[in-house]
């Protein structure tokens, strides 16, 4: 990376538009409905006896209108770089000018899609503590463009030395400073990590995507089989004959083929790299994306095991992050690793290791509240639906697994409170692993059901920032006496720590 | 058998009088589609009058009656300079406790119904998710403004 421009530390430029290009990505992103909304736009005009003339005439109104309307975008949209602060100014009726103040800029990353690949460009997003998601986000500028929209903005930032004074270590911040390579994907693991992400909901919006198309295209179904046809030809004749392909067997070749394909377009080159305070990864095939998380963001640490990767060793690390590129939410930074190798991420993320040893199991009772709740109950609800449907009767098939789940739940739950974080460990079949610094805990809350009360039981629920919708580190099911200690000693814990993460700088505004 | 890590003080009483005016507008909403289902009834099936209303106004009675102060009783709440707590829920408990520190910004409010009963609400925000405000209702004025400017004096001082 190249030092930043020295010129435009001294005098501001005037304002910039985005790429002019850009207009022709957002007109062909948005084309793509265009397309499937034609066939049936010619059915419904050929019905009402529609000329082809202005049908067309119609067409390219929709789209010189489309055109002028992006173009009107595009020459409504500057940004500037003054000192201090990132100003950018848009619309045409409702004209909306957002300043950046420097010392809010959290770090500037750069994503490329499929299209701004093709033409160079890149979308370059500024990411500050705000919930809003479209907070500074320029699309799209040229690839050259962003490095030096990184730089610049990197340099003021670090010129008012407000970045410096918000880490608790003091450390320094520099652009330029190397970045170490932490953990790197190769193609033999990627493709090993697809096998695990088995998945048949591919597979029907696959068929749902081909039945689409059949209908609106008016594809021969026959031209289909043919080509099935063609396929189970090949596909005998090279397992000669030996092996009965049963639709079964299919669907699951198919599942793991579609696993793998979005593990690999996801997940390519996935390399994690960390700088001074933040890591930064990138990964993706088509798609590349790079985000940046910077230490101070990271509000707990999740280490999740996979029902059947789980079982071989393999687990993935995510980070619960407020603020920054991606809002807020779960990052991942490393989808699929040996415990050793996330030994050292956790570590440099700040986070306290995990001290397995020391966690208590909840109450006798978690199994129990399991067993009424995921088996007792949807058997009977079954089994009145067999009445009506003598098919449902298949499904009771399946009511082992909830049974082991039921029977293993308790188990596989512990908590404690270790050295300088709260550590919750639950789930039969994908098992979590959390580590909360007490600082980042922000409200406790005991909940006690009418089944609860009756068996002497609560759950303790840990409220932790930028968690929207997401399983959190709840204990289920323990004694009251025991949870009013707990969370006694919780609580005497949060207190004694600042804020590690500064959740309230991001919103407190 | 009762889960209480520090000792709760009760509501305000006058935040009974809210939740009894609060119910009784419900009910009487309901009352009043009642009595036009009775109307109907009456006319189309020639049921007796005060089929449908009589129940409803039954229920509605029994609840601002019982139940109202049942679900009162259940409000608890605990200032210790160092957290919150703050108790409710009748068939589902739930106790919250709030530390000081992680409080982001507070609102001290007052709804007309409140006001002739002489009580406020307490809302803390926090920057959780699932719980990022605590409500706390039904404690006088003064009270929810010593606990806000008790809880503004120490935001102020932690360190940032």
């Amino acid at each position: 990376m190249s030092p930043p421009d020295a010129s435009t530390a001294g005098e501001p430029l005037p304002p910039r538009r985005l790429d002019p290009r850009t207009i022709l990505i957002r007109f062909l992103k948005g084309s793509p409905s265009v397309i499937l909304g034609i066939p049936v736009f010619l059915a419904w005009s050929r019905g009402e006896g529609v000329p082809l003339v202005s049908l067309f005439a119609v067409m390219t109104l929709l789209i010189g209108v489309t055109l002028v309307l992006s173009w009107l975008r595009w020459r409504f949209f500057t940004y500037q770089i003054l000192p201090g602060q990132l100003v950018i100014e848009r619309g045409l009726i409702n004209r909306t000018r957002r300043s950046i103040p420097a010392e809010r800029i959290q770090d500037v990353s750069i994503k490329q899609g499929p299209l701004s690949r093709v033409f160079g460009l890149a979308q370059v997003r500024i990411e500050t503590g705000g919930g809003e998601a479209d907070e500074g986000r320029l699309d799209s500028v040229s690839l050259s463009e962003a490095y030096r929209l990184r730089e610049v903005l990197r340099s003021i930032r670090t010129a008012g030395g407000l970045v410096g004074a918000g880490d608790p270590e003091g450390e320094a911040e520099r652009g330029d400073e190397p970045e170490t390579v932490l953990f790197r994907m190769g193609l033999g693991r990627l493709v090993y990590s697809g096998l695990f992400k088995f998945s048949l909901v591919w597979i029907a919006a696959i068929f749902g995507v081909l039945q689409y198309f059949d209908q609106a295209f008016g594809y021969d179904r026959n031209q289909w089989r043919e080509l099935f046809g063609v396929a189970e030809r090949e596909l005998q004749s090279r397992l000669n004959g030996g092996v009965i392909l049963s639709v079964a067997g299919l669907a699951v070749g198919l599942g793991l083929i579609a696993g793998v394909v979005r593990t690999v377009l996801q997940n390519f080159g996935f390399t994690l790299a960390h700088t001074e305070a933040r890591f930064r990864y990138r990964r993706g095939l088509l798609t590349r994306t790079e985000v940046v998380v910077a230490r101070r963001q990271i509000q707990l640490g999740l280490i999740e095991r996979g029902t059947v990767s789980g079982r071989l060793g393999w687990c993935a690390l995510k980070v619960q992050t407020l603020g920054g590129d991606q809002a807020s939410g779960r990052q991942q930074l490393a989808p699929f690793a040996r415990p050793s190798e996330l030994a050292p991420i956790i570590a440099l993320a700040g986070l306290p290791p995990f001290e397995r040893a020391t966690l208590r199991p909840v109450s006798p009772w978690h199994g129990l509240r399991g067993l009424t709740g995921f088996v007792i109950l949807p058997t009977l609800i079954m089994l009145v639906t067999t009445a009506v449907f003598p098919l449902a009767a298949l499904l009771l098939l399946v009511m082992p697994v909830p049974l082991a789940v039921a029977l293993l739940r308790r188990r596989y739950h512990r908590y404690g409170l270790a050295g300088s974080s709260l550590q919750v460990a639950r789930g039969v079949l994908t098992r979590r692993e959390w580590t909360v610094p007490y600082g980042n805990v922000q409200s406790v809350t005991v909940r006690r059901g009418p089944v609860q009360r009756l068996l002497g039981i609560a759950t303790v629920g840990i409220d932790t920032a930028g968690g929207q919708g997401l399983i959190g580190p709840h204990i289920h099911d323990i004694d009251e006496a025991q949870a009013a200690a707990f969370v006694g000693a919780l609580i005497e814990r949060l207190e004694g720590t600042a804020t590690h993460s500064n959740a309230r700088c991001y919103l407190a505004e | 058998m009762v889960f209480e890590p520090v000792p709760l003080q009760p509501l305000e009483r006058g935040y009974l009088r809210v939740l009894r005016i609060r119910s009784a507008i419900g009910w009487l909403v309901v009352l009043a589609m009642a009595v036009v289902a009775d109307g109907l009834v009456q006319s189309r099936a020639g049921l007796p009058a005060g089929v449908v209303a009589g129940p409803v106004l039954a229920f509605g009675f029994v609840a601002i009656v019982f139940l109202v102060p049942g679900r009162w009783r259940r409000w608890g709440y605990a200032f210790t300079d160092r957290e919150l707590h703050v108790a409710s829920g009748w068939l589902m408990r739930v106790h919250t406790v709030v530390p000081v520190s992680r409080v982001q910004h507070i609102d001290v409010s007052q709804g007309p119904i409140e006001r002739s009963a002489g009580v406020a609400t307490l809302s803390l925000h926090t920057a959780g998710t699932e719980n990022s405000l605590v409500v706390l209702p039904g404690v006088s004025c003064q009270r929810a403004e010593d606990i806000r400017d008790a809880i503004r004096a120490r935001i102020s001082d932690a360190p940032w």
